[in-house]
């Protein structure tokens, strides 16, 4: 595994958990500047964890966490959370939400001035809301609420868009679009893209470096490496077949009754 | 006694009565946003409880002290408790504050029982919500944290509102959401200790949750909640005094059954509109 000084996030024999409770033992990665990468693994193995760590939210029990080489730097981030996540009782518009991504840059006191709103405009362009601006984020569909939420994350203009389950839930169309929407902005825009999913079709098609996660047990590795049949089979205690249709990674379980 | 008298009385007789309602009306009403956003009503009402049993204790034989300070030592202590004990994943929030909440009603009545008689009778007055007594050291008080507690949350807008809205983003964006969770509890826990102490637990804790109700009721943007709900809490306090007077009623459930038909007149106008 390939790690460097100049990575952009580098974890060194780093232990996760909370209290008592260790979710991830001495895992050692690092994340390129421009890299896609894919967080996978099953139900409560820790791939949250991981990313609150990558996020600054939980501190390492063992080990370091670096920036650019560097403990102390902090990343400039565009978090999307799971869109389930937020309860929006408030009839907050999907401007509002996406100046939100601003803040971080605003600090506490100051007011956004017309450069924070053209940069939420410009943000609700490339997800193309720009006609919901005034909309209420409450009344939008799934798939508009995430791309609404990927919106400010790109209103904080990161240097690493991370995400939580971004298609979670959502139908066939939705799904894609949000996919090449991602997509759309590491290829074009050279940005740095972590996403955590359970769904491994989304990820095998659209990433170029995996970290499986198990409970206490991590790998790092290109999409082939890590999402092999005899490792998939092993991890999720099930038959996995992986194939290729059309150009397109195929995944899937065989239950133990079929 | 005709109208005019009533409202010339409450003016030159009662101006503390009025001015103090008017004043905690519009705090717990702008506060009350948050609360009812949050869905942590009931944090509100185990509040109000907290404050009276705070009064209650400042009333014992050997409590010397201004019973608002005896409020607001024990709003604030267990405000702090509560960012601890909330964020426990083994009991439940809702059981946490309902512990508390009968915890502060058993105590405030002990309290009471060792109370000399004529402190009891000052208590009885704040559980009963007659607040046309209201002196103007209290009133004075209660304008002051109004003041400090509107500019703390005006000033720091944006935090409140993007912790509140999504805090595990708002840490991202380096803001620290569990200490501002806790400024906000301490600002609510302050605005009860004092208002309760002015116009007693039936009228804070109402005027915490039903002005922000009915905003969210016709409000269609975040700022417009807040100004309605501010706006629906200036009405009942004059509304609410003119009747007491009028019908001979108690100020405090006066003031928050005014309050209570204006919420249900904006519910029935807003299923008309829709």
């Amino acid at each position: 595994m390939k790690t460097s000084d100049q990575a952009l996030v580098q974890f060194e024999a780093v232990t996760l958990g909370y209290r008592r409770k260790i979710i991830a033992n001495n895992v050692s990665f690092s994340i390129e500047e421009g890299e896609f990468v894919g967080i996978v693994g099953p139900n409560g193995s820790g791939k949250t964890t991981i990313v609150r760590a990558i996020l600054g939210i939980l501190k390492p029990q063992r080990g370091t966490v670096k920036v650019r080489g560097r403990s102390s730097e902090r990343l400039r981030i565009g978090y999307v959370p799971q869109r389930d996540s937020i309860d929006p009782i408030m009839p907050f518009t999907v401007f509002d939400v996406v100046m939100m991504g601003r803040y971080g840059r605003l600090g506490l006191v100051r007011v956004p001035t017309s450069t924070d709103r053209s940069s939420v405009l410009e943000a609700l362009a490339h997800v193309d809301l720009l006609d919901y601006a005034s909309s209420s984020y409450r009344d939008l569909s799934g798939g508009q609420k995430q791309r609404a939420l990927i919106a400010r994350a790109l209103a904080a203009e990161p240097e690493i868009l991370i995400l939580d389950e971004p298609t979670n839930g959502m139908d066939l169309a939705s799904r894609t679009a949000i996919m090449d929407l991602i997509k759309h902005f590491h290829s074009e825009h050279g940005l740095t893209v972590i996403m955590v999913s359970h769904l491994l079709s989304d990820v095998a098609n659209y990433v170029k470096k995996i970290m499986l996660v198990e409970l206490q047990f991590f790998q790092v590795g290109s999409v082939d490496e890590i999402l092999s049949e005899a490792n998939l089979t092993r991890i999720y205690n099930l038959p996995v077949t992986v194939g290729e249709w059309m150009g397109t990674k195929v995944i899937i379980a065989r239950g133990k009754s079929v | 006694m005709s109208d005019v008298e009533i409202f010339r009385t409450i003016i030159t007789e009662f101006p503390y009565a009025l001015l103090g309602s008017l004043v905690a009306a519009l705090l717990c009403a702008y506060l009350g946003v948050y609360v009812v956003s949050k869905r942590v009503v009931f944090v509100g009402a185990t509040l109000t409880q907290v404050a009276v049993a705070g009064i209650a204790f400042s009333h014992l034989p050997f409590a010397d002290f201004e019973p608002v300070y005896g409020s607001m030592v024990f709003t604030v202590l267990v405000t702090m408790s509560f960012a601890w004990m909330l964020q426990s994943k083994t009991v439940p929030r809702d059981t946490v504050l309902g512990a508390s909440f009968v915890a502060a009603i058993a105590l405030r009545i002990l309290m009471i029982q060792k109370s000399a008689a004529a402190e009891v009778s000052e208590i009885e007055a704040i559980l009963k919500g007659d607040i046309l007594f209201v002196t103007a050291q209290q009133f004075h008080l209660l304008l002051g944290v109004f003041l400090v507690l509107m500019a703390i949350h005006l000033l720091f807008y944006k935090a409140f509102i993007f912790v509140s809205f999504d805090a595990e983003t708002a840490t991202t964006q380096g803001f620290n959401a569990r200490a501002w969770e806790l400024v906000f509890y301490l600002t609510v826990g302050v605005a009860v200790s004092v208002a309760t102490r002015v116009v007693g637990d039936v009228f804070v804790f109402g005027f915490l949750v039903i002005p922000a109700a009915g905003a969210m009721l016709t409000a269609r943007k975040v700022k417009n909640i807040f100004l309605l709900s501010v706006l629906y809490a200036s009405l009942p306090p004059i509304a609410g005094l003119y009747l007491a007077f009028k019908l001979d009623l108690p100020a405090g459930p006066t003031t928050v059954t005014t309050a209570l038909l204006l919420l249900l007149g904006t519910w029935v106008l807003s299923k008309f509109k829709h």
